[in-house]
């Protein structure tokens, strides 16, 4: 079945056109312009999203509080510790009152709404710190324990300092009452309020920290913004610093890899074992020179460029009479079927793995070297804006074409390591056959060429010198730029399209 | 800061049943600092800890006590929840479970009844607990074997060790909480006095 639908896909492919006709062109041009405007139209995996800053932090949280208050009649601090603990999800808080019913919803979450409402009149002995104390002197919890002040600060004091104050329990032995936010707040700020300012803190960073929808933007130096999604978690969002980054593992964007391909690959060009792996399974040293000396198929007789022969199986030196199974004079036995094919075998992955990382190193080159060009260009449009003998003011396409580029840029490059996982003939091993795996393979290939010529055509036009043309050129530009933006567009999201289709897993 | 009238207000009332409990609490060596303790629990009844004696030094953080008291077993001892190498316990209230409604009092008897009942399912020391999963009779005869052999104080000449280290002139508190410390070895208790 799944042949089949590639079989489709690629039929659609070779049928789409991606070279616009003028009369197309004008359409494209509006619908383009139209979805550089809206942020919310974004390539596949890139769920829909909104920033929150530091100041809007208070705003998302009392919305969600204010739900809970009104739906289950309850005050803030219970509607604090009911989300907290259902991590913010109000819907799942509305789907468990049907489900477990409201005492037990309440009490898992450690909130209990007994309240006495007998007023001491008489002094009562703490049982922590063994004193007698006025009844104003001591409170008494929502689950009815009471003990003084004194000893509820202390306890507040110790929580809080560890960290642990979003959740700060009852003093009793296996009550799981959490105890009441204004309660805290008054009693710790009578001598600490430092610590109350910091349990304030923590009670609003519960928003994002206790949350399963809402992370902090992980950019460095941290610009204090955090990022919800609405929909699949498992995406790539944007921060209005330009920080781009998954969602799921808080890595810089690394679509079209998974999570997963990601972290290997990283991992895989940091140790570069495989240069490593290559130098010791591939060349052996000289025994005249030292030398390494490497083996260019054929048979064991090596030759080193100070001229020396040697066996490759034992490394001992030889003449250079020799058969293709012996070399005159010299036995050494050591030729095994084994070590011809592991030697073979690295041979072959590390070509295999070469061939990916070049192509993805020279698009992370050009990368680096877009993102420099990004203020000369803004430089330009600057220039070109102040030219009195143009009438063309308006630029933006420039940046927007621009930041397509740099987004699609990236995707072509990690699309490398994506197929090197993707397409290995070990991975996938049991979930393809042969066949399936070359046409998946022939299919990818054909987008990444298709993407890497568009990538290539818009840089070029990008960094076209406006100044020095005429009206009617940067109009022709123009028009290139916002036609090749959207067939970028178009390709990157086929690509995450056949990611997501040909997702198994890693 | 550590609440000196809590701990101080502990020790009379552990120490004044402490006939009955079996878990008592005295200043480490004899010195004057409350932040550490140390207590003393007797053997739980048919047990294979039966007629001991367990010494367990207790520091007290500054938070105590709404903080957890840091304890750890001196006595060497084989249970599947203490560490037989450094005598480190294993045990809920001695961590999350901590409240400050709980005592130093309680929380020897805790480790008493912890002596009584293991939890090898939770184990601090993996040998023990194996042992005690996989051959119990071997188990009960080796946390006899270390009963006898470290917890028990040679009460015949426990007195006359008294009067000798008394007649040196430590006074004589002093010296029955130290040589309670050190198991009754006179040697070790006489270093630790001089020590001071
Ligand atoms: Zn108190
Ligand atoms: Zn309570
Ligand atoms: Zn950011
Ligand atoms: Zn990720
Ligand atoms: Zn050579
Ligand atoms: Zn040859
Ligand atoms: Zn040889």
């Amino acid at each position: 079945m799944a042949l089949d639908d590639d079989y489709a896909s690629s039929s659609d492919l070779e049928e789409e056109d991606y070279y616009l006709s003028d009369q197309e062109e004008d359409a494209v041009e509006e619908d383009v312009l139209h979805g550089l405007e809206d942020d919310h139209i974004e390539e596949c995996r890139w769920s829909e999203s909104s920033v929150i800053t530091k100041e809007s932090l208070l705003a998302a949280q009392r919305e969600d509080l204010r739900k809970v208050m009104d739906l289950l009649a309850v005050n803030e601090h219970h509607a604090r510790t009911l989300l907290m603990h259902y991590r913010w999800d109000v819907e799942r808080i509305f789907e468990l009152l049907d489900q477990k019913g409201r005492d037990r919803l309440f009490s898992e979450a450690g909130v209990t709404l007994h309240k006495s409402n007998i007023s001491l009149t008489v002094t009562v002995t703490c049982i922590i710190c063994f004193e007698e104390v006025s009844p104003h002197a001591s409170t008494e919890m929502d689950c009815g324990h009471r003990f003084c002040n004194d000893c509820w600060t202390g306890h507040f004091i110790v929580k809080i300092n560890e960290g642990l104050s979003r959740r700060i329990k009852c003093m009793a032995p296996k009550c799981n009452t959490i105890c009441d936010e204004s309660v805290v707040r008054a009693l710790v700020s009578v001598d600490h309020p430092d610590l109350a300012e910091k349990f304030d803190r923590y009670l609003l960073e519960s928003y994002i920290e206790d949350n399963n929808t809402v992370k902090w933007c992980p950019s460095v130096p941290n610009c204090g913004n955090a990022i919800r999604v609405k929909g699949d978690a498992i995406c790539e969002v944007e921060c209005t610093c330009g920080m781009q980054f998954c969602f799921a593992c808080l890595q810089e964007a690394h679509s079209p890899c998974s999570c997963l391909m990601w972290d290997l690959w990283m991992k895989k060009c940091r140790d570069e074992s495989e240069t490593v792996n290559w130098i010791t399974v591939n060349t052996k040293p000289c025994p005249k020179c030292h030398k390494p000396v490497d083996k260019n198929g054929g048979c064991n007789l090596v030759v080193c460029i100070c001229g020396q022969a040697f066996c490759w199986l034992c490394g001992a030196a030889t003449g250079r009479e020799h058969t293709w199974s012996n070399i005159n004079g010299h036995s050494c036995g050591r030729f095994t079927e084994d070590q011809t094919k592991r030697t073979e075998d690295a041979r072959k992955n590390l070509y295999r793995y070469m061939h990916y990382h070049n192509r993805y190193k020279a698009h992370i080159d050009s990368m680096k070297q877009e993102a420099t060009l990004k203020e000369t260009i803004q430089a330009k449009i600057a220039a070109s804006e102040n030219k009195d003998s143009s009438k063309i003011k308006d630029y933006s396409w420039v940046t927007n074409g621009l930041v397509r580029l740099f987004r699609s840029r990236r995707v072509l490059s990690y699309s490398y390591p994506f197929a090197y996982y993707m397409f290995s003939d070990e991975i996938f091993k049991d979930e393809m056959t042969p066949m399936e795996r070359e046409l998946r393979q022939n299919l990818f290939e054909e987008q990444q060429q298709q993407l890497e010529f568009n990538i290539e055509k818009l840089s070029g036009d990008l960094e076209t010198n406006f100044h020095d043309i005429s009206d009617e050129k940067i109009i022709e530009t123009m028009g290139r730029v916002i036609n090749t933006s959207a067939i970028v567009d178009g390709l990157c999201k086929k690509m995450g399209l056949f990611v997501i289709t040909a997702y198994i897993g890693i | 800061m550590l609440d000196v009238s809590r701990v101080q207000k502990e020790l009379v009332e552990c120490n004044r049943d402490k006939q009955i409990s079996g878990v008592s609490i005295l200043l480490h060596d004899g010195s004057h600092d409350l932040s550490h303790l140390t207590g003393s629990i007797s053997g739980p009844v048919s047990s294979p800890y039966e007629g001991g004696t367990f010494t367990i030094d207790i520091r007290l953080p500054s938070g105590y006590p709404f903080e957890p008291p840091k304890m750890q077993f001196v006595t060497k001892v084989w249970h599947p929840n203490i560490s037989s190498q450094n005598g480190a316990i294993c045990l809920d209230i001695l961590k999350d479970q901590w409240s400050p409604a709980l005592t130093l009092k309680t929380a020897l008897l805790s480790l008493q009844a912890l002596l009584s009942a293991p939890a090898p399912d939770d184990p601090q020391d993996a040998v023990v607990a194996q042992q005690y999963l996989r051959d119990y009779p071997k188990f009960v005869s080796t946390a006899r074997h270390w009963t006898e052999a470290f917890a028990k104080i040679t009460s015949l000449g426990i007195e006359e060790k008294v009067q000798r280290l008394v007649e040196m002139g430590f006074p004589e508190d002093l010296v029955r909480s130290t040589l309670k410390s050190v198991n009754g070895d006179e040697n070790l208790a006489l270093e630790k006095l001089c020590s001071g």
